[in-house]
């Protein structure tokens, strides 16, 4: 029994590694190859006044949109394909805790017959207000040292 | 080019094995609670949380699926409570604003301290806002809406 656990645990495992596998290897490239483009440029430079709240770069945007519309694993490709210091990854981790996969995870709740609208909402603002403060605060720390 | 490709097929083979060291261990764990019903153990352990948001005791063991499993194992959960009558409205709204906020604790965490997150202010903070909304909401209905129960 308790093999059987293992082996089903492992398998799981694997297969949960081969679905993320197939996520974040087009979103890495796709990236990394944005980023040497003009396109990757005119992004930063479009979302880098809403995206200085966070004190983050303008390419973050494209991080925090594959995390609220696909998932976490897609957020974390382009996440890694791009520089971000510690305190930024753990601004973007925090804003993407709070809200991601919206699609499915909001169904999930309507499936509930709770307020849908309402929760989303809130996931969203608690990702916008931790990540100004977050921001903000990692921005200090940097600023002191 | 050659360069960019070379990149891209590092980076990202890198970026999969860092959440994969994570990934399957976690899943062997979570494998060992599910099939040993450790959990149904532990139903009782949120009761306290539960008692502090006013809420039935049936709601301490969808809060926990949810915390620990994720959102959707959670919301299995509370289905099954509802479905045996002992969750109402208002304990489904919390928990359900709770999970939301905070939900699948340890995956989330661990796989972003793979990429160099600080894990401690990521879990603490998700912990402090999910418990200061759901205060907040339970409060709100409690005055809105007194028949919501």
């Amino acid at each position: 029994m308790i093999t059987g656990s293992i082996r089903r645990g492992i398998k799981q495992g694997i297969d949960t590694t081969l679905l993320l596998a197939k996520v974040v290897i087009p979103v890495y490239m796709f990236v990394t190859v944005l980023r040497y483009t003009p396109v990757m440029d005119m992004i930063a430079t479009m979302f880098k006044p809403f995206m200085a709240l966070f004190n983050l770069p303008g390419e973050a945007a494209v991080v925090l949109v594959l995390g609220n519309c696909l998932n976490f694993f897609a957020a974390l490709g382009a996440m890694s394909a791009i520089n971000l210091t510690a305190a930024q990854i753990t601004t973007i981790a925090l804003m993407l805790s709070f809200s991601h996969a919206l699609f499915m995870e909001t169904a999930v709740v309507k499936m509930l017959g709770v307020n849908e609208i309402g929760m989303t909402a809130t996931r969203l603002a608690m990702s916008f207000i931790v990540g100004i403060i977050a921001g903000n605060i990692g921005g200090l720390l940097q600023w002191l040292k | 080019m050659v360069e960019i490709i070379k990149e891209a097929v590092f980076g990202s083979l890198n970026t999969i094995f860092k959440i994969a060291v994570i990934v399957i261990p976690l899943m062997v764990a979570m494998q060992l609670l599910k099939d040993y019903k450790i959990l149904d153990r532990f139903a009782n352990i949120l009761r306290p949380v539960t008692d502090f948001f006013g809420m039935s005791k049936e709601a301490s063991f969808p809060l926990l699926i949810g915390l620990v499993f994720g959102i959707s194992y959670g919301a299995g959960a509370i289905v099954q409570s509802s479905r045996e009558g002992s969750l109402t409205k208002r304990d489904i709204t919390l928990v359900v604003l709770f999970l939301v906020n905070c939900h699948a604790v340890i995956e989330d965490t661990l796989v972003f301290v793979a990429v160099g997150a600080n894990g401690f202010i990521l879990l603490g903070t998700r912990l402090v806002a999910a418990i200061m909304l759901t205060y907040t909401m339970s409060k709100w209905l409690d005055k809105s809406d007194p028949q919501f129960k």
